[in-house]
């Protein structure tokens, strides 16, 4: 049975194995603190070290996780717990180790769980919800060899329930037969007792009569003789006179005339009250009373008697009183044993259930039985697993969930181009974080013709699976549409009109799409809707924000204005060193804990302090900045939107083109397209 | 850090190996132990005596080295020999019941006498053969 912990330690580490040595010492500190042995202690440790090192490898798979270690410490065990939120371990692929199978199967695996279970007394793998505990119970001291089991049934409920009850019935039945006795021996001995003071007293009263009428010694004689002769208790009768000398004695005739002399131990002062004394190994009862003459006292009657007469009676009194005891004693035994047993059984029940609970067995129910109490932990029992069941399924569902999300993330991450193809005069970079498991947002750069390539970033409506879905079909049908010769609108207006028949209702989509011509060193640009692009003409101070005119993907044609005819395309002329960024709004709408997103005018600024190849070296650094500056801002606020950006810069040098000369004159002049979109680029 | 140190001494005259490993054999550093293992086995080598006279702590992973090898070893007619085991590491081979798996031996020359004429007879018949 548990006592009170006498000690408790909590601990969490990061499940990474530079922590083991961190794990290690705790438990040794524990060790130390329970008293255990330096044996016992290194194989604990062995054992957590194992369990450890198991959580970090199987349950997180080496991810990111922490392991908690919670040690409590009774006076005679100590509760070992590592608890993961990782991967639970199924407990098929372990059972019950055998050395020998170990060592046939040639494999590593499994050592470490028989090593757990040859250490530790016991060990529990619990695992629900998501948490996963295992629980190993090592005894402090020396473990009973075979005799374990045996000691513990010893000290089992049922046996403890027994012996106190027994104990308690036999001290009630004990207690009873010592009154009993005691009680029947004090009543006869004051029979006894009064029999023999009335007999004296009649002796004095005749003595009295005898002295009164100056009798003989002769007669005094006879008379004690003769009462000594019918009443067999009496062992001596003594007549004294007032001086004390013998008058009569029943046993000795020469004693008369002589002073007579009473035992040791009795009180001569003592009138009418027996006295007990011990004399030859037997005990005798002294009863003393005086003679009266009238009013003076003329003498002592001395009388000396043995208890025998009652002895009988009372052995017999004794004799139906541990008869009755005895019974009592077996009715009691009896009656503990099936109270025991009344007690006991609905525990055994609910134990045996939990057990087949762990391993497994969800359905059946405790039958609602026994006292009130027990009725009442198997319904809140009953209920608990019903809950638990239901709970079990529902995460089981969660988790399939989880999991085909997890498939879906995988697929959607082999969707993104893998690598971004080498676009000549342009040096690129792209970065891509989905805010939940599956993303909405998509980037893509590939080349549609010679020395064409087309940049895309685009960001559908809602999130989860159903965007993401959607984000995949939209990549295949830009890359379909844009190949060849197309401009970026008429690809566009391609895109569209397919999406338009093949959307889910509700949802729409907002691209930027531009086409790069490293040829003419221009980019033809579009935007269906999408958040505005950034230019950054190299050696000014200053962004652009380019917007061209247009509607988002895949709204019904009913709605507004048609979009072919929205649609807007405008011509960038690009000159070295110019910098330009296509991003979806999870960049500028990333929302700190105050509630303030990080905004257009803040990404426009770094940009412009940042742009230059003096401050921040190549594209990918420049990436790189730009994402930690946006999640500083952002701290560790939850974002509810993807982030995704491809950025460009202009890099003509090496090329050995005249452009050089006059790329650092014209970075202000912004050629609007055909259709004189110059509107809609503003300076910021 | 825990480190581990492994010194492997082969034999011309008889086809025993010797290990002598020094430090700590635990979950980093019984990948280092593995690799010689392997490479011994790969070529032929069966016979092979451990000296770990120098090591205080063996963890599962450790273990797990001999234990996984020992059928094949076996069954190639050669045996993996512990001698010199520190109290430490006794107790918990003793605790593991890796006594019914595994031989230890007090010192490397009862390691090494035990291989016996075995080992001896598998020499004298390849010197024949040359």
């Amino acid at each position: 049975m548990l006592r009170r912990p006498v000690k408790e330690i909590n601990a969490e580490f990061s499940a990474e194995e530079k922590y083991l040595q961190s794990i290690q010492r705790t438990v040794r500190e524990s060790c130390v603190a329970a008293g255990m042995s330096r044996k016992d202690t290194s194989a604990v440790l062995l054992a957590t070290e194992e369990a450890a090192t198991n959580i970090i490898r199987h349950a997180y798979l080496y991810e990111k996780g922490v392991i908690r270690l919670r040690v409590v410490i009774y006076k005679k065990l100590v509760v070992f717990s590592l608890i993961d939120f990782g991967r639970s371990f199924h407990p098929s692929t372990a059972g019950k180790m055998d050395l020998a199978h170990l060592v046939e199967s040639g494999r590593k695996g499994g050592l470490g769980f028989y090593m757990i279970q040859k250490i530790m007394d016991s060990v529990e793998y619990i695992s629900s919800a998501g948490r996963n505990e295992l629980r190993m119970i090592k005894r402090i001291g020396e473990r009973p060899a075979a005799g374990k089991p045996l000691l513990r049934r010893m000290f089992s409920l049922r046996v403890r329930f027994s012996f106190w009850t027994l104990f308690v019935v036999s001290v009630i039945i004990g207690s009873a037969f010592y009154y009993i006795d005691y009680e029947t021996s004090r009543h006869l001995h004051n029979r006894l007792d009064g029999t023999v003071l009335s007999l004296t007293q009649t002796i004095a009263d005749q003595a009295s009569g005898y002295t009164l009428r100056s009798r003989s010694y002769v007669e005094f004689d006879e008379l004690v003789i003769s009462y000594k002769r019918a009443n067999p208790e009496l062992e001596l009768v003594v007549l004294t006179d007032e001086n004390g000398r013998v008058v009569a004695h029943s046993d000795d005739i020469h004693n008369i005339r002589k002073v007579y002399k009473p035992p040791d131990s009795v009180d001569i002062s003592i009138m009418g009250r027996p006295q007990r004394y011990t004399a030859d190994g037997n005990q005798h009862n002294y009863l003393i009373l005086p003679v009266e003459r009238g009013r003076a006292q003329a003498g002592l009657v001395h009388v000396v008697y043995t208890c025998d007469p009652i002895y009988e009676p009372l052995s017999r009194a004794r004799r139906k009183v541990a008869l009755l005891t005895i019974v009592l004693l077996v009715f009691g035994v009896v009656g503990v044993y099936m109270l025991s047993n009344y007690f006991v059984r609905p525990i055994v029940n609910i134990t045996r259930r939990v057990r087949r609970f762990t391993s497994g067995d969800l359905e059946s129910e405790l039958p609602l039985e026994g006292a009130e109490e027990f009725f009442d932990i198997s319904k809140a029992f009953n209920e608990m697993m019903t809950r638990l069941s239901q709970d079990r399924k529902n995460i089981v569902a969660r988790e399939k969930m989880a999991k085909e999300i997890e498939v879906a993330s995988q697929i959607q991450q082999t969707l993104m181009p893998r690598r971004l193809p080498n676009v000549a005069g342009l040096e690129l970079d792209a970065f891509y974080r989905a805010a939940s498991v599956v993303g909405g947002d998509l980037y893509d750069v590939f080349e549609i013709g010679p020395g064409r390539y087309c940049l895309v970033v685009a960001d559908v409506s809602g999130k989860g699976v159903p965007a993401s879905l959607v984000m995949s079909m939209l990549r295949t049908v830009i890359q379909i549409n844009a190949a060849g010769d197309t401009s970026a609108r008429d690809t566009l207006i391609r895109v569209n009109g397919y999406l338009k028949e093949n959307m889910p209702a509700g949802m729409f989509i907002t691209v930027m799409l531009a086409v790069y011509d490293a040829g003419a060193r221009a980019i033809e640009l579009v935007s269906a809707g999408h958040n505005p692009m950034l230019l950054c003409r190299v050696g000014s101070r200053d962004v652009r924000k380019i917007n061209p005119a247009g509607m988002a993907l895949g709204m019904p044609v009913t709605l507004g204005p048609d979009f072919d005819e929205r649609l807007e395309q405008v011509r960038i002329e690009i000159a070295d060193g110019d910098m330009f960024m296509i991003f979806t709004d999870g960049i500028t709408e990333a929302t700190n804990r105050e509630g303030r997103q990080f905004g257009l005018k803040r990404l426009a600024d770094f940009l412009v302090t940042h742009a230059s190849v003096d401050v921040c070296g190549d594209v990918p650094t420049l990436t790189g900045a730009i994402v930690s500056e946006v999640d500083e801002f952002a701290g560790f606020a939850k974002q509810n939107d993807d982030m995704t950006f491809v950025i460009a810069r202009a890099t003509f040098r090496g090329d050995g083109d005249e452009t050089d000369s006059h790329a650092g004159t014209d970075t202000l002049d912004l050629k609007a397209s055909d259709n004189g979109s110059a509107e809609s680029s503003d300076r910021l | 850090m825990d480190n581990i140190n492994i010194s492997l001494s082969e034999g011309t005259q008889d086809s025993i190996s010797e290990l002598r490993v020094d430090g700590v054999i635990d979950t980093n550093t019984a990948g280092e132990l593995e690799e010689v293992f392997d490479s011994l086995l790969k070529r032929g080598r069966y016979r092979i005596v451990v000296d770990v006279a120098g090591v205080d702590y063996v963890s599962s992973a450790g273990w797990g080295i001999f234990i996984s090898n020992i059928r094949d070893v076996r069954a190639n007619d050669g045996d993996i020999k512990l001698a010199n085991m520190v109290p430490n590491v006794y107790e918990i081979y003793d605790l593991l019941e890796f006594d019914n798996v595994l031989k230890a031996y007090p010192s490397v020359d009862e390691a090494r006498g035990d291989f016996g004429e075995h080992a001896k007879v598998a020499v004298a018949k390849k010197k024949a053969g040359n």
